[in-house]
């Protein structure tokens, strides 16, 4: 029983307390942003204590909720894999609510009310051991994530956005909800270890063989599970919505949609399919598992090459880095459907460069957006030089999502492309042609707003808070960039490799779930 | 008789459905949209009942009078499984929300444009991206 594993309570009760911490401080701004700060500080610490817990045990941690074991109660159990993610996470919150003080001018409290109970869906989503668990927590960070991109409520485009983002994200878990419910109806059971259990014809107690017929049930499910977390991650018949959604919400905000709340869906996936429906299987399951990696190894490439070439045509900032965005969940995407040890831990390390260079990216162009007070290129130009540390972090972070080599993003590219060539030579090709593609978008961004020639006089100063977080990111990519063999070696194949043995998961399960005594 | 009837059921579900989804993707009226999304979420809620439900005769609440094993054989005989209907009301609970979410949406649009119509509320928006923050 690790008490860390509670991380996500923390943030949810700051959020839940602050709208009447607010009314008793008369919305003083400092007061809030100070409360916003010790709650994201706070589940900060949480989860590195978490991550730190889960790397120094060999198994992975369980919590259980009042005691109530595996499949009579929801648990918490948390391996390398979520707890390195949630580590990631509750840093880039930290960091970037520090960056929201500046940039958010109005409704402090609301903000952090939202983007508080947002980082606790997030970490729920990483930390939960249960289906339904994760259904609810996907619903906790969605609803939070729909009312921050209608956070500018006055205007008529962000609230289209959201509405959008909200009408095809409902649509989305409630497919999920159905494939829950299939998935009872098969089994007997939510628990991603029992579930676990039951599919490699493993004893657990209670629920000890499935109610239905496993094939079926599985097939749909995982058919209706695919499709959310698919429309979640915005991969490519599901994407309409983002390129709408992550521009109209506020810079910070668009940072956190585009770096985590995307990852989300990514994270499920591997989830469910290395963890629950990882190894060997029974032939029927096999080829189930089959036609799901096929279709995600299929939508993922044209997601990548889609995203790569919208980039090309768009005048808008933040619409050209929202469809690169589209491009690297394809990635994460067909990373995860190549279905080896190798594509995971690419895969894992890809969503932790991507967040933290897409992030970087997002925060750094707002620096210049809040300055020139709009999204088009042709407004942003030349502003480069009167910003010269959100300049660096703007090159850094663009560099580093194209993979030029000493940053961090070339290496998990590197990865993604041996685990691509492992499978098929046409996924690394596709990786390749659509890297050199966004390359051009990229290299656009970057010129224009560095050595485009003014079009008005801008007067705006740096902002410490702003551009300091910025350097903060830019040298974290840095950083991991020169120290990727090492950072691969001690935390990203460890995590990959937890997360594929699903015997130890299923029997970390079980050994809370044979203490509990029924009485008879 | 009865698994015609169930099977009837089922199907009408799984109709309802796809209506639904055809609503939340062609109706171009906000609000209707959001009806067929309601529809949809409720038709869901339907299915993952029926699907914990079975047909039995004497139906009784799921308690365990007594903490014994003799008991619990009536019990399983009597009771019908009550974790889809738990799940159910968590999905309600959670879909009101939502529901609630998008009507402010469809409130706000309707404020800021004057029109509930998808079609009209996008023609104002190129010149409005374009406006910035």
């Amino acid at each position: 029983m690790n008490g860390a594993c509670l991380t996500p309570i923390i943030p949810i009760l700051f959020a839940f307390a602050l709208p009447i911490t607010s009314i008793l401080v008369k919305g003083n701004r400092r007061v809030v942003m100070a409360y916003a700060l010790t709650g994201t500080g706070l589940t900060l610490v949480s989860a590195l204590k978490l991550f730190q817990s889960a790397y120094s045990s060999k198994e992975p941690l369980v919590y259980t909720f009042g005691g109530w074991t595996a499949p009579v109660g929801i648990i918490y159990e948390v391996d390398r894999m979520s707890a390195l993610i949630a580590l990631v996470t509750a840093t880039l919150m930290f960091l970037i609510a520090i960056y929201s003080y500046r940039y958010i001018e109005e409704a402090l409290e609301w903000y952090f009310t939202l983007y508080l109970g947002l980082e606790a869906g997030l970490l729920g989503v990483l930390l939960t051991g249960d289906a339904f668990n994760l259904f609810v927590m996907i619903e906790v960070t969605s609803i939070a994530a729909y009312a921050l991109v209608m956070f500018y409520r006055d205007r008529g485009d962000s609230v289209v956005a959201g509405l959008k983002y909200a009408l095809i994200g409902a649509v989305g878990t409630t497919m999920y909800f159905l494939a829950l419910g299939v998935l009872y109806y098969g089994f007997g059971t939510l628990n991603f270890a029992n579930l676990s259990a039951l599919i490699h014809g493993l004893s657990f107690p209670v629920v000890g063989k499935p109610w239905g017929n496993v094939v079926v049930a599985s097939g749909v499910a995982l058919a209706l599970a695919t499709w959310a977390f698919l429309i979640k991650a915005a991969v490519f018949p599901n994407h309409f919505w983002l390129p709408e959604a992550h521009p109209a919400a506020p810079s910070p905000i668009s940072a956190i949609l585009s770096g985590l709340v995307v990852n989300v869906g990514v994270y499920s996936l591997a989830r469910f399919v290395y963890t629950v429906y990882g190894g060997s299987l029974s032939a029927g399951l096999n080829s189930v598992v089959h036609a799901l990696s096929v279709i995600l190894m299929f939508l993922g490439a044209v997601s990548a090459l889609f995203g790569a070439l919208m980039m090309l045509v768009q005048r808008d900032v933040k619409r050209l880095i929202a469809y690169s965005t589209i491009m690297h969940m394809g990635y994460l995407v067909m990373a995860v459907g190549v279905g080896s040890q190798l594509a995971l831990s690419a895969a894992i390390f890809h969503m932790v460069n991507h967040a933290v260079a897409k992030a970087l990216l997002f925060l750094s162009a707002g620096v210049f957006i809040h300055a020139a007070g709009s999204r088009n290129l042709e407004d942003l130009a030349g502003l480069g030089r009167k910003f010269p540390v959100a300049m660096f972090s703007l090159a850094v972070a663009s560099l580093s999502l194209v993979g030029v080599p000493p940053l961090n993003v070339f290496f998990s590219k590197l990865l993604l492309f041996n685990a691509f060539m492992g499978k098929s030579f046409l996924l690394a090709l596709v990786l390749v042609l659509s890297s050199v593609t966004a390359l051009v978008g990229y290299v656009r961004v970057f010129y224009e707003v560095w050595l485009g020639k003014p079009k008005g006089d801008v007067k705006a100063r740096e902002s410490w808070s702003m551009s300091g977080v910025c350097l903060v990111l830019a040298l974290a990519c840095i950083v991991i960039g020169l120290l990727a063999p090492y950072v691969v070696s001690h935390y990203i194949d460890p995590a990959a490799t937890q997360a594929v043995n699903y015997k130890l998961y299923i029997q970390k399960a079980i050994e809370y779930a044979s203490k509990v005594k029924l009485g008879l | 008789m009865i698994s015609l009837l169930w099977s009837v059921t089922i199907v009408s579900l799984i109709v309802t459905l796809i209506i639904s989804v055809y609503g939340i993707a062609a109706k171009p009226n906000l609000v209707k949209k959001l009806i067929a999304l309601t529809i949809f979420g409720d038709t869901a809620n339907v299915l993952v009942v029926l699907l914990g439900y079975r047909v039995i005769y004497p139906v009784k609440p799921p308690i365990l009078p007594v903490w014994k094993e003799s008991a619990l054989q009536s019990f399983l005989n009597t009771a019908v499984d009550p974790l889809p209907q738990a799940l159910v009301l968590t999905a309600v609970v959670i879909g009101m929300a939502v529901n609630i979410l998008i009507a402010f949406a469809i409130i706000q649009i309707y404020r800021i444009y004057g029109t509930l119509d998808v079609r009209e509320a996008g023609r104002f928006l190129p010149n409005l991206l374009r406006r910035g923050e």
